[in-house]
């Protein structure tokens, strides 16, 4: 077994704790059980496919694949600081860029595979077995680039602040709810404006909750949605998206290779 | 610098914004046991994560084996490090622990599995290594610290105040086992607080005090650099009188005194110890003394310490 696929496991070792399971298991099933009760309270009413649509767009990818990514994303490094085990990785004679590259890589398998587990249960609990015609493939594919886009721009907070995790969440849940909606090309911003051009019904979602609540209902989300009408091209969203991780995991590398990272106590 | 010796501090200062963690200190460390001595916060862990890689100094320049530490590889390659801290992945074992070191530092199957025997018998962990390490004393940990830093037969060792914890028949092991590393040919570098801790390890110290060094060499090395201090040396007689009489007589004696609580002991201080040294013998036989006891205080490091810090 090499250093590097070893530092992958313990990362992934790392994700799967006693502490962490219980919160990864909770997020897997919260869209389902909350796609289970909204379908017994709607009665006749229920749309199938617009309730899941609501809920990937909203649930899995607008909270469990960001929290997600910014808890593992961030812990890849805020961990081994606060543990202050980070002493012993870095004495050894192996790159800093490699230890992290490889520690990433578990933290990108464990959000991927979180997420598409917490968007098949959605399915399941929505449509039951019959999933023809139902966009969770579409979904599934863009996962695995959603949680590498994310999990490096918050690896990259790590490398780079002192409070990631606090910086991650306001970006997470500050900055990407509020930037895909503004107007004047704010959109291409953010990540999850790209990650809705790839999964267009995870748009129409949000286009068909600012039609149905232009009428009063609407936030002011749904008012600035009203005046922004999504135009990034499919093809850029499928190059922008690898193109963040790439240069986000780059500086990270980079960083992690020339800065000093200390554990607290000893630093102050 | 010179890429002989094995670590090498030129004119290092290390700040942590506006406070001095190591001020303008250069040395040269060579094979062989040196200890760090310095009381708590007089910047001896800053100097080893210097040593170690884990930080840049702010101005000056350091060589381990050559070359600059921070994040080098090929320094670490030859460098092993036993921190201070007490912190591990709580959840592995001891051995699982040093394998994973062993892992990162490159070794494989059979050669790793070996090297990790080897290490653990080393520090004498063979019968608790399968234990979890949440579950460990704290010289249990003291001991799996340094089977992780010597897995990859490092040429230098570091060692951040490694007999904390030890009880003194593990003191002693650890201390034989540090002499012996160094016997190897291994420079090892210790760092501690306790005085006779490190009088008992080796007499090749470098003394720390508010992020400067203010001594190094050797014990009696250092000593001469504060000759200007009157060296004590004190001697048990039946005839402490006449013996104080006689001593005065010599020209290297500044003063002769028995202290009031015991009445066969002189004490006597003098400003040139070599030449005094040459001279008791003659003294001593020349006036028929039975001397019982003869102690140099000033030789011990707890002596040393305190002259070097009021200078």
């Amino acid at each position: 077994m090499t250093a590097d696929f070893r530092l992958f496991l313990n990362a992934l070792k790392d994700v799967l704790s006693s502490r962490r399971i219980f919160v990864a298991l909770f997020l897997m099933v919260l869209p389902a059980i909350i796609g289970l009760i909204w379908k017994s309270a709607a009665g006749a009413r229920f749309e199938a496919l617009e309730s899941y649509n609501t809920l990937a767009a909203g649930l899995v990818f607008g909270f469990i694949l960001t929290i997600l990514s910014v808890i593992y994303g961030t812990g890849v490094l805020s961990q081994e600081l606060e543990g202050r085990t980070i002493v012993y990785l870095l004495t050894r004679p192996i790159p800093r860029w490699r230890i992290l590259l490889a520690k990433y890589l578990g933290a990108w398998l464990a959000i991927t595979v979180t997420v598409s587990i917490s968007e098949v249960l959605l399915a399941l609990a929505m449509f039951g077995t019959k999933l023809s015609g139902v966009p969770l493939m579409s979904d599934i594919k863009i996962i695995p680039l959603g949680a590498a886009a994310y999990g490096a721009l918050f690896l990259l907070l790590a490398t780079l602040l002192s409070k990631p995790l606090s910086y991650g969440l306001l970006f997470a849940f500050g900055w990407e709810s509020w930037v895909p909606s503004l107007p004047g090309g704010f959109s291409r911003w953010s990540i999850m404006a790209y990650l809705r051009t790839l999964a267009p019904h995870l748009q129409e979602t949000a286009e068909a909750t600012t039609e149905t609540g232009g009428g009063g209902g609407g936030d002011i989300s749904d008012l600035l949605m009203a005046f922004n009408p999504v135009s990034i091209p499919t093809i850029t969203a499928w190059f922008a998206i690898p193109i963040i991780t790439l240069v986000c995991l780059g500086l990270s590398l980079y960083f992690f290779s020339i800065r000093e990272y200390s554990p607290k106590e000893e630093a102050s | 610098m010179n890429l002989d010796n094995t670590i090498h501090f030129e004119h290092v200062s290390r700040w942590y914004g506006q406070v001095i963690g190591l001020n303008d200190v250069s040395f040269t460390i060579p094979k062989g046991l040196t200890a760090l001595l310095g009381p708590n916060g007089a910047g001896k862990s800053t100097m080893l994560k210097l040593v170690t890689g884990q930080i840049k100094p702010t101005t000056g320049g350091i060589a381990v084996l050559g070359e600059q530490p921070f994040a080098n590889p090929r320094v670490a390659r030859n460098l092993g490090y036993c921190p201070e801290i007490d912190n591990f992945y709580e959840d592995m074992t001891g051995r699982q622990f040093v394998e994973l070191m062993a892992t990162l530092s490159g070794y494989k199957g059979k050669d790793r599995t070996k090297r990790v025997q080897n290490s653990i018998d080393r520090v004498g962990m063979s019968d608790r290594c399968d234990r979890k390490l949440g579950g460990y004393s704290k010289g249990m940990r003291q001991r799996i610290k340094v089977a992780q830093a010597i897995v990859h037969d490092p040429k230098v060792l570091v060692l951040d105040e490694p007999l904390n914890g030890l009880d003194p028949l593990g003191r002693r092991d650890m201390v034989n086992l540090y002499q012996q590393f160094a016997e190897e040919g291994m420079c090892v570098l210790i760092s501690s607080h306790i005085l006779y801790e490190v009088e008992q390890i080796t007499d090749r110290i470098l003394v720390m005090y508010k992020g400067r060094l203010l001594a190094q060499g050797g014990i009696r090395d250092i000593r001469k650099q504060i000759d200007s201090h009157p060296h004590r040396i004190s001697l048990t007689t039946d005839n402490p009188r006449k013996l104080a009489g006689a001593l005065l007589l010599d020209d290297t004696v500044i003063s002769a005194r028995m202290p009031q609580d015991n009445h066969r002991v002189v004490e006597v201080e003098t400003a040139q110890p070599d030449k005094f040294y040459s001279n008791l013998a003659d003294i001593i036989l020349d006036g028929g003394f039975e001397v019982d006891v003869f102690q140099a205080p000033d030789n011990n490091l707890e002596a040393v310490f305190r002259y070097l810090v009021s200078a």
